[in-house]
């Protein structure tokens, strides 16, 4: 085992220092895995291959699984993949389980990082083969089924697709670009929008500012009491958190990272859409999931194990094929190609020190991350105890900075973010959701240059139905999961009616509730 | 104890590069910097992250490299079109998607000739036309014949419209007159992937993204562009040796700086960049990313070459109908 010669000690606290950064990066709303990596790249010209990979590695775990503390305690999703994260872990922190929350999120990341780096070292090149059969047309399959969960996401169906069509409005604002298939001209917007609307708003902006921002504006209308912030939230005092929350999970673990992992492997389908995918397939598969959204650990378990399993999955077709996964592995190929080693179906058979060296490095990152998070948390859930008058100002100033050092400096950024921090209160003030909103905003113009594309690329719309026996696949789940929202859509409304009923004919009290419980 | 030693030597030899370039460095007051109008990672990226160290040992200032990605390289241009005319903020970029842009895209802010002044070209790759195995293609030869019989049966891939291999595959197509139906994927990867799965079947991209497949035995190489075969495959021949013609090219790298800097600035640049590429150590480099060093003799020189090539990638891309 050569390769066992290049794990020194630096090498483990390269390992170290890059988790610790990343999640650092991946804390602070706006600064993102791929920025973490980006910025260090560089560094990796004068640590050598094996080194810099330590590096990089470290950077891309932790910043993937460091959105969550955000997430959780202030409802801003970090990176885009921590969305789902925000459902239940907001909650939890408002009934003071902040603490426990993050615990929970902490384990799911492990189980799902470590998940996807065995499927990585055990199946890539069996794998990245089956992942380039994923052609436009059945990615757009895998978008449409995502955005067909908008409509259980909520507690109105209706409310929930009208939402997610606002979403997939605002998405379309922009360069119909002809390489997507499109015209070259702008859509819904007027010329003088155009310097600065071109591409479209920027994404990460948009989900800082309409969960952030919006969240922050909702606070400060309740009014903020000089410093009573510590007494109303106390920190896991409430329910202790212990390893037994994860009895009965192990379905939804396991289920969440393969889905985590698969949807990593696809080039371009991204990271929200894999945290959606696992937590609604947790919402209609549980035999419990009355509670998921509302401060459900079962909801943050699908959510973080989901979004960790990305990064063994996004390295498959990058080790095996060259094809980057998702944009952090994107730039991980500078990395590569700086020391001269090029990525791609001969790296693992002719590089296999340092495939050794990466897995040992994928699995320690995962593993750093654990026990830092792990212990930390007591101290990093300590932030909601911050007087609010002096926490929100300063969650502000950051995300502030991080919409404007997102895309290297650009001024309208920060203006999206309060556009959209402005947006996303009147959204919650007149009643409609925003987690479907932004879920079409991410997905909707996806689907919309898959959908062109595979137009483009066959020439008829039966190719959705014949392409491959994948795409048949795609097609039942996506029904069952229609059909699916629509008997929830009924039975809660049922549930409804009964409940009326029994407030007014108080006799029927323990049928009722009977009935209740075996439909559950 | 060695670590401590190479620590201490470093930071005299600094110490001294930083004395005896004093005097030199009057041109230069304050860092430099390199924009790279494209995410890093990319070919772009990578010469500017060679080039940054060795320019600032030259000129005794900071480079640094910063990533101002998007609209294919457009918005990184921009910002450097528009920067303080100091001759401290430089460009290096694929230079022949910025010529294209002008003719491709409907609106590009800046004028690449009067708002960007030329100092060097850095690197020429080439490309290669590799064919999904699939499709058991022995030569470039069978191809077009086999193309002539099924007019609009083979499908080519390429990066994107109006992206330099789609260019370069349209006029591949015109010279041939055969009937493709061209896919415009999203980026190169995208391209190459359908190409390894059969979906599309074949492509025109750099050697860098192609080799690794052609290798392994994914994709076979019918010719490549360029003056001379690779010496990675010595047995696929050139364009040029099938008889077709020289625009059938790859990508140029090179720098351009905001116009209006100060003319010594610009010669100093371009002398210094001129000596760093002509290093064995910076080739070599190069020669691994699929390029080959080509630094220009002047700024004039590159200035006469981008004059020709825009305009005749302008009359070409209107000809072709790639802009709509």
């Amino acid at each position: 085992m050569e390769f066992l010669s290049f794990l020194d000690l630096s090498f483990f606290l390269l390992v170290g220092f890059g988790t610790l950064v990343g999640i650092i990066f991946g804390a602070i709303p706006g600064m993102t895995a791929t920025m973490a990596v980006a910025v260090c790249l560089p560094l990796t010209y004068a640590l050598g291959l094996n080194h810099g990979l330590a590096l990089l590695l470290g950077l891309y775990v932790g910043g993937i699984s460091g959105g969550m503390v955000p997430a959780v305690l202030l409802n801003i999703p970090g990176t885009p993949s921590s969305i789902t994260t925000t459902f239940d872990g907001y909650p939890m922190a408002q009934k003071g389980e902040g603490e426990k929350a993050l615990r929970i999120c902490v384990i799911a990341s492990l189980v799902g990082g470590l998940v996807s780096a065995a499927v990585l070292f055990l199946f890539a090149p069996l794998l990245a083969d089956f992942s380039i059969k994923f052609s436009y047309v059945e990615k757009f399959l895998i978008i449409l089924l995502a955005l067909s969960v908008i409509a259980s996401l909520s507690n109105s169906m209706l409310i929930g697709i009208f939402s997610g069509v606002i979403g997939v409005w605002l998405s379309l604002i922009g360069d119909y670009s002809i390489s997507d298939g499109g015209n070259g001209h702008t859509r819904l917007m007027f010329d003088f929008m155009e310097p600065y609307l071109f591409e479209g708003f920027s994404l990460l902006p948009v989900l800082i500012g309409i969960f952030g921002i919006s969240t922050i504006l909702l606070e400060a209308e309740k009014g903020v009491k000089r410093d009573v912030a510590g007494e109303r939230v106390k920190i896991g005092k409430e329910s202790a958190f212990s390893f037994s929350i994860f009895k009965g999970s192990f379905t939804n673990l396991t289920r969440s990272s393969f889905i985590g992992t698969f949807v990593g492997m696809l080039p371009g389908v991204g990271g929200s859409a894999a945290s959606v995918l696992a937590y609604t397939q947790e919402k209609n598969l549980a035999k419990d999931s009355s509670q998921m959204g509302k401060g459900a650990p079962q909801g943050l378990i699908s959510s973080e194990s989901a979004n960790n399993a990305l990064t063994g999955g996004a390295l498959i077709p990058l080790l095996s094929l060259g094809i980057p996964g998702d944009s952090t592995t994107a730039v991980l190929i500078g990395a590569f190609t700086l020391q001269g080693i090029q990525v791609g179906p001969l790296f693992i058979p002719e590089n296999h020190d340092t495939w050794y060296v990466m897995m040992t490095a994928l699995v320690l990152a995962n593993f750093v991350m654990f026990v830092l998070m792990f212990f930390a948390i007591k101290h990093i859930a300590k932030v909601v105890m911050v007087p609010k008058h002096i926490l929100y100002p300063l969650i502000v100033m950051m995300c502030v900075v991080g919409a404007y050092a997102i895309n290297y400096g650009i001024m309208f950024d920060v203006w999206t973010l309060l556009i959209f921090g402005v947006l996303g209160y009147l959204i919650q003030k007149i009643g409609l959701e925003v987690a479907p909103l932004i879920i079409g905003f991410i997905l909707g113009s996806q689907a919309e240059v898959y959908f062109v594309k595979s137009l483009e690329s066959f020439g008829t719309y039966s190719i959705f139905f014949t392409k491959s026996p994948i795409a048949l696949v795609l097609w039942a789940l996506i029904a069952a999961s229609v059909v699916f929202a629509i008997a929830m859509g009924f039975k809660s409304r049922a549930r409804q009616k009964m409940e009326l009923s029994q407030m007014h004919d108080p006799s029927h009290t323990a049928s009722g509730k009977h009935h209740d419980s075996r439909n559950d | 104890m060695k670590k401590v030693n190479k620590l201490f030597v470093g930071a005299t030899s600094i110490s001294l590069l930083l004395a005896g370039n004093i005097a030199l460095a009057q041109e230069f007051r304050g860092p430099v910097r390199i924009v790279v109008p494209f995410a890093p990672g990319g070919t772009s990226d990578i010469l500017a992250r060679y080039i940054a160290p060795e320019l600032s040992d030259a000129i005794g200032q900071p480079v640094i490299v910063e990533n101002k990605a998007g609209a294919g390289g457009n918005i990184g241009a921009d910002f450097v079109a528009k920067a303080d005319p100091n001759g401290h903020t430089l460009l290096l970029s694929d230079l022949t998607a910025l010529l294209a842009a002008p003719s491709v895209l409907p609106s590009v802010a800046y004028d690449i000739e009067s708002d960007l002044d030329p100092v060097t070209m850095v690197s020429y790759s080439p490309y290669v036309l590799g064919v999904s195995n699939r499709n058991e293609f022995e030569s470039f030869d069978e191809l077009i014949e086999y193309s002539r019989e099924n007019p609009g049966l083979l499908s080519v891939a390429t990066s994107g419209v109006g992206a330099n291999n789609h260019i370069t595959t349209e006029r591949l197509i015109q010279d041939q007159d055969v009937d493709w139906t061209v896919i415009a994927y999203r980026g190169g990867s995208d391209a190459t992937r359908a190409v390894v799965s059969g979906e599309s079947d074949m492509l025109l991209n750099g050697t860098t993204a192609s080799l690794p497949f052609v290798l392994s035995g994914q994709m076979n190489a019918l010719a490549v562009t360029g003056e001379e075969r690779l010496d990675e495959l010595p047995d696929v021949p050139t364009f040029r040796e099938l008889g077709l013609p020289g625009e059938l090219d790859g990508t140029y790298q090179g720098i351009l700086v905001t116009a209006g800097s100060p003319p010594e600035v610009v010669e100093r640049l371009q002398t210094e960049l001129a000596s760093i590429l002509s290093t064995d150590d910076i080739q070599a480099k190069i020669a691994e990313q699929g390029g080959q060093a080509r630094p220009s003799a002047s700024p004039d020189e590159l200035r006469a070459w981008m004059t020709e090539q825009k305009s005749e990638l302008a009359s070409f891309i209107e000809s072709a109908g790639i802009s709509q």
